[in-house]
């Protein structure tokens, strides 16, 4: 009897002393202060030729690990943000550890594509040289992975480069596997590098070849922010029509609305055509202009 | 006259053979029971956790990148493991049976020293073999439910599973040759030192070119032959990515793998062989 109170105190010391170490965290928690937004990140105490060395071995789950901190990094990053950054534009940020932690990943584990692809797509908009060092990387650890040529591209296609963005497209048509549409961009880059319908065209193929969520979403956004510009586009060709008409620009939707009735074009209540993300597009009355809703989640950039 | 005594040798021979076979199989079935009492395979309930939690968890942290991840994570753990197995039984292997004095019963019996080591040694690869066995089908389940089927990754990771039991085999014999001549701790301590200088053998050979003095030059290559070049086994991050390697790098580092085991044997049974148990 006495062994099995002696157990059921020592049990209940147990229990009761894991509630009270758990609530005494929480309560230390509340006492801690929050992080400073604005504070500078350390900088990481291994290069990736160090870290490859001192692995022992496990360089592959060091890379994971470093992959994962790169993510976890960018993604505290934004949820810390005060207004909703797009994942190809993340310059406000601040994220000058995400060159080294992914060039240490990629250190680590040369073979790894996802973080070189990471790079190209989020780096430019942070340090375009390190976007195209890790890039080019790649590339050299990895010859015959043709979706770095075209990340690669893409790089050099957002910098205007249509001369490097098409030679790259080219040494990737080259490889064996490599898609025919990679040779296409390459004449597409020397002849309309900077078209709607190259950006078109290069979009499409990230979105077919993606299989990272995050970047599908970003691509799909950009691919709709691409329908925006050419529906406005021909918001402003009706507008000149009208005014060649009427001699005005129109004042308001209800004016123009009978076309878009008969172009079977999606209007809201008020006549106003919907953008691809389903918010009406706002008329300047009298400017023969046309916007984006300041709600619309097309970007205006 | 000549060949019925020619025949009686020979056979003789066999059977004395023959019993010093028998004679190892049975230290390694004790060797490898006792690991078993000492709960050595507890570690398998351990790296299921883990590999659980890793199937579970690691798709939204990775990016997509989980089956890369389970791999990596599932060989890491095997090796990890393994590692501790080879290098904190393996150094008690010997040390305990002085201390419990079982040795001078099992001495009593016709078993020589060296049949005592060598038992001694395959029971503990033995433990080893079913404790990197359970592990990977451990790894191969999880790609098969991370995969929701068949998942390619599988029949690759195989032998990077065998180049970490071979590397395994090479530390579990450093720690049985240490402790035949010191104490468990430094037994320890040193077989680690061993499987870290053993993964920078890369380094040692780099070094040993860029000395400019001959005599320092001479030594780090000297090591650079001496120590277990460990870097060979690790095939984890290749694996991950769907690489296996070829069928002559697989024999040639088992085979260099079973040479340095017989001369870490060998003079383990040397050093053993001299020890005063008085």
């Amino acid at each position: 009897m006495n062994d099995r109170i002696k157990n059921l105190v020592l049990g209940l010391v147990v229990v009761i002393g894991m509630t009270c170490a758990a609530v005494l965290v929480r309560h230390l928690d509340t006492l801690r202060p929050p992080p400073d937004p604005n504070a500078f990140d350390e900088n990481l105490y291994l290069d990736g030729k160090m870290a490859r060395r001192v692995s022992l071995g496990f360089n592959g789950l060091a890379a994971d690990w470093y992959w994962m901190r790169s993510l976890q990094y960018v993604g505290k990053k934004v949820l810390n943000s005060d207004h909703p950054v797009p994942l190809d534009d993340l310059s406000s940020l601040n994220l000058k550890l995400l060159a080294p932690l992914l060039d240490t990943a990629t250190t680590l584990d040369p073979q790894f594509l996802d973080p070189y692809e990471y790079a190209a797509i989020v780096l430019p908009a942070v340090n375009v040289d390190d976007a195209i060092r890790l890039t080019k990387k790649g590339i050299e650890a990895n010859p015959n992975a043709w979706r770095l040529y075209h990340h690669l591209g893409y790089i050099y296609w957002q910098q205007h480069d249509y001369e490097a963005a098409s030679e790259i497209y080219g040494r990737g048509a080259q490889i064996e596997g490599a898609p025919p549409w990679m040779e296409a961009m390459k004449a597409k880059m020397t002849a309309d590098g900077g078209s709607r319908s190259t950006a078109r065209e290069i979009y499409t193929r990230m979105y077919e070849q993606s299989t990272d969520e995050k970047v599908r979403e970003m691509v799909h956004v950009r691919l709709l922010q691409l329908d925006s510009l050419d529906q406005r586009d021909g918001l402003r060709k009706l507008f000149a029509a009208y005014e060649a008409r009427t001699g005005k620009c129109p004042s308001s939707w209800k004016e123009v609305e009978p076309v878009f009735r008969a172009l079977r074009i999606a209007v809201d209540a008020s006549g106003a055509p919907l953008d691809p993300s389903g918010a009406p597009y706002v008329m300047r009355p009298g400017a023969c202009e046309v916007d984006l809703d300041p709600e619309s989640k097309i970007p205006k950039k | 006259m000549e060949s019925t005594a020619a025949i009686t040798q020979t056979t003789t021979r066999i059977e004395s053979r023959q019993g010093k076979l028998w004679r190892i199989a049975a230290i390694a079935r004790n060797a490898f029971r006792e690991a078993v009492r000492d709960r050595v395979l507890y570690n398998l309930v351990l790296f299921v956790l883990i590999l659980t939690g890793a199937s579970i968890f690691i798709g939204e942290l990775s990016g997509g990148q989980e089956r890369k991840v389970i791999v990596d994570l599932g060989l890491s753990a095997m090796l990890l493991f393994g590692v501790f197995i080879a290098i904190f039984v393996g150094v008690g292997l010997v040390y305990k049976e002085i201390e419990r004095r079982t040795i001078y019963a099992v001495f009593s019996k016709p078993v020589g020293r060296g049949e005592f080591l060598v038992g001694k040694y395959l029971g503990l690869c033995l433990t080893l073999l079913v404790n990197v066995l359970v592990m990977g089908v451990g790894v191969s389940l999880a790609l098969l439910y991370v995969s929701r089927g068949w998942d390619p990754l599988i029949p690759t990771i195989w032998p990077a599973v065998l180049l970490i039991y071979l590397e395994l085999m090479l530390l579990t014999a450093i720690a049985l040759l240490f402790s035949s001549f010191s104490s468990p701790a430094l037994s320890a301590l040193l077989t680690f030192m061993v499987f870290v200088i053993g993964h920078f053998s890369a380094d040692l050979k780099t070094l040993s070119v860029s000395l400019g003095s001959s005599s320092a030059r001479t030594l780090f290559t000297g090591l650079y032959y001496l120590l277990p070049n460990l870097a060979n086994y690790s095939f984890i991050t290749p694996a991950a990515h769907g690489r296996a390697p070829s069928v002559g790098f697989v024999v040639a580092t088992g085979l260099y793998a079973l040479v340095y085991i017989i001369v870490i044997l060998s003079g383990a049974t040397l050093v053993f062989s001299r020890r005063n148990f008085k």
